[in-house]
């Protein structure tokens, strides 16, 4: 069963199409990377579905339900959670306190309870710092954990911006660039988390401009370009396919004669 | 905290209560208002928690205010008009803001100006209202038998009112809400995408804030004994923004009584020797120029980033600070 689906997706800003009809399924528990030059659209689909945009048309379903009207906070408190192209972080708290955050908003629908510092409330605090402390370690930050987001190398703070995503304990996780900014051995690293982060039993929606990666940890692969879904399909296929190989070589084409 | 820092804030509430008995009768009656404008930047700071600047202070400060002055024409108790007054205060608030929060930062931050604005003609037009001269001889408020008509007992019982803003607006900011405050004025996009609702979390803030607001009005009616259109204006309200640049705007619950002391008692000391009251404007511009230029980040702010790092490599500071405190350690048998 697809645990989340997009039907007819169009999204465009005035005369500009950013998608067009896309139709795209993800079924639990796969690696789905989304990859397409720059400008096919692949942001714009990830804030179609995380709500930040309005879709044009078209339907988004997550888990049987119809979530395409859904404000961005109630989508995340459904399961979806995403990391950011540009690092977002809550930058005058540590990094300990930057992924407790999520923990603590998370499907809490009852603020008054929380404020009241019930016994409960409590009891759950140290568990949500637990959790937090093994997503920190999973990471790889432990040894930052009370240092001030800013103060961190880019890839830590990408880093940062997956931990933010994952204490929201999301069922789907959407990954804009994660690698993108890394050295080679970050990558790995970087790599090797997201195939643990698939083991907990998250699924994985990558966007990566990086091929390498995407072709080693990709289930499948959706390959847009100019807003479109043009294939879909194994890494393999993808990577003999010809109209991606165009797609990219005709890109560098037009900017050689450029 | 260090058994020195405990003494010194011993001493400061010492001072704060024998405050009446050290100075004359006027010197109190500017404590009063500084109180009343302490509470007012308390509740600007409140809203800026969540990224929201509110210049529609004058506007429920009004509502307070005249809803104690018609009450207790009336009769009714004092402390029942100010609970009545934060409701109203509330409620409205509920209904107007659901038309701009939704709408953005800069949306609410024009509404509030001009709801202000209105609120203002409306308190001088509308004959309920008593017209632009207001509401006169308003009753002192009573505690059983205890009338509060001295300057001396107003301002404890300003005081009081502050103590309670005080107590709220600091276990609120420290409370899981807190943190949803803090998350969604640190970053918009990243509170929304933990499951933070932006929208909802910032009206329970402004409808707090109002509550507040609204006390503080009602106070300072039962303290000027009448409700004048001119004392809730637009500027009057928005003018304690100033509090917490002066303060340290970082610093949401000292900043503002630290912006309310200065920006209050530096004026009044300026227009007794230049005799002018045009000079309190003037004073207060200067001690904005001068902060904004030389402590950007206000004068708590200046504190956090260049005086203790001092004090800190200064040895006489620890041992100060240590004076007092046992040693930990256990010696074993």
């Amino acid at each position: 069963m697809a645990l989340l689906e997009l039907k007819s997706i169009s999204k465009n800003f005035g005369k500009l199409q950013a998608v067009s009809n896309l139709d795209l399924g993800v079924t639990k528990g796969e690696i789905h990377s989304l990859i397409g030059p720059n400008g096919a659209g692949k942001t714009t689909v990830f804030n179609v579905i995380t709500g930040f945009y309005p879709a044009t048309d078209g339907k988004v379903i997550f888990n049987g339900e119809d979530i395409t009207k859904l404000q961005p906070h109630q989508i995340a408190q459904r399961g979806i959670a995403r990391s950011f192209q540009q690092s977002f972080f809550f930058m005058w708290s540590t990094v300990l306190e930057n992924v407790l955050i999520g923990f603590h908003m998370n499907c809490r629908a009852g603020a008054l309870k929380e404020f009241l510092h019930t016994d409960c409330a409590r009891k759950t605090d140290r568990e949500a710092r637990k959790q937090a402390l093994e997503i920190i370690e999973l990471m790889g930050l432990s040894r930052q954990k009370y240092e001030l987001p800013g103060n961190l190398p880019h890839g830590h703070q990408r880093a940062l911006g997956v931990s933010i995503a994952l204490a929201c304990n999301p069922t789907l996780l959407l990954l804009d660039e994660p690698v993108t900014g890394m050295n080679p051995t970050e990558t790995k690293e970087m790599v090797e988390r997201i195939r643990k982060i698939r083991d907990k039993g998250i699924t994985i929606i990558l966007v990566e401009h990086t091929m390498k990666v995407v072709m080693d940890i990709s289930d499948r692969i959706t390959v847009l370009n100019y807003g479109h879904k043009i294939v879909e399909g194994l890494p393999d296929e993808i990577k003999q396919n010809k109209e991606v190989i165009e797609a990219y070589l005709g890109r560098e084409e037009e900017e050689d004669a450029a | 905290m260090s058994r020195i820092a405990k003494i010194a804030l011993g001493v400061l509430v010492l001072l704060l209560i024998a405050f009446p008995l050290l100075v004359n009768p006027y010197t109190v009656q500017v404590g009063i208002t500084t109180i009343t404008y302490s509470m007012l930047g308390l509740a600007f700071a409140f809203s800026m928690r969540v990224g929201l600047p509110r210049l529609d202070i004058g506007a429920w400060w009004g509502v307070g205010g005249y809803t104690t002055a018609l009450l207790m024409k009336t009769g009714m108790s004092f402390w029942l008009t100010a609970l009545i007054g934060g409701i109203i205060a509330v409620i409205l608030g509920f209904l107007l803001f659901s038309i701009a929060l939704p709408r953005g930062m800069m949306a609410f931050f024009i509404f509030c100006m001009v709801l202000s604005m209105a609120f203002y003609q409306m308190f001088g037009s509308v004959p309920l209202f008593g017209g632009w001269g207001g509401i006169l001889d308003v009753p002192a408020p009573t505690i059983g038998s205890f009338t509060f008509i001295n300057k001396p007992e107003l301002y404890y019982m300003g005081l009081f009112f502050l103590a309670l803003t005080l107590v709220v607006y600091y276990l609120l900011y420290n409370s899981k809400i807190g943190r949803a405050w803090a998350a969604i004025s640190s970053s918009l996009k990243l509170a929304r995408s933990v499951g933070i609702g932006v929208v909802r979390y910032r009206m329970a803030n402004v409808l707090i804030g109002n509550f507040f607001i609204a006390l503080a009005g009602s106070f300072f009616v039962a303290y000027y004994r009448a409700a004048i259109p001119t004392i809730f204006s637009f500027q009057a309200g928005a003018i304690v923004m100033v509090y917490l640049i002066i303060g340290g705007f970082m610093h949401f619950l000292t900043g503002p009584i630290l912006g309310a002391l200065i920006a209050t008692f530096i004026p009044e000391f300026v227009s007794r020797f230049k005799g002018y009251i045009e000079y309190q404007s003037i004073a207060i511009a200067v001690i904005v120029i001068l902060i904004l230029m030389f402590l950007p980040l206000g004068i708590l702010g200046w504190v956090d980033q260049r005086v203790k790092p001092w004090l800190y490599r200064r040895k006489w500071y620890w041992r100060i600070s240590r004076w007092g405190v046992k040693e930990e350690r256990e010696i074993p048998a």
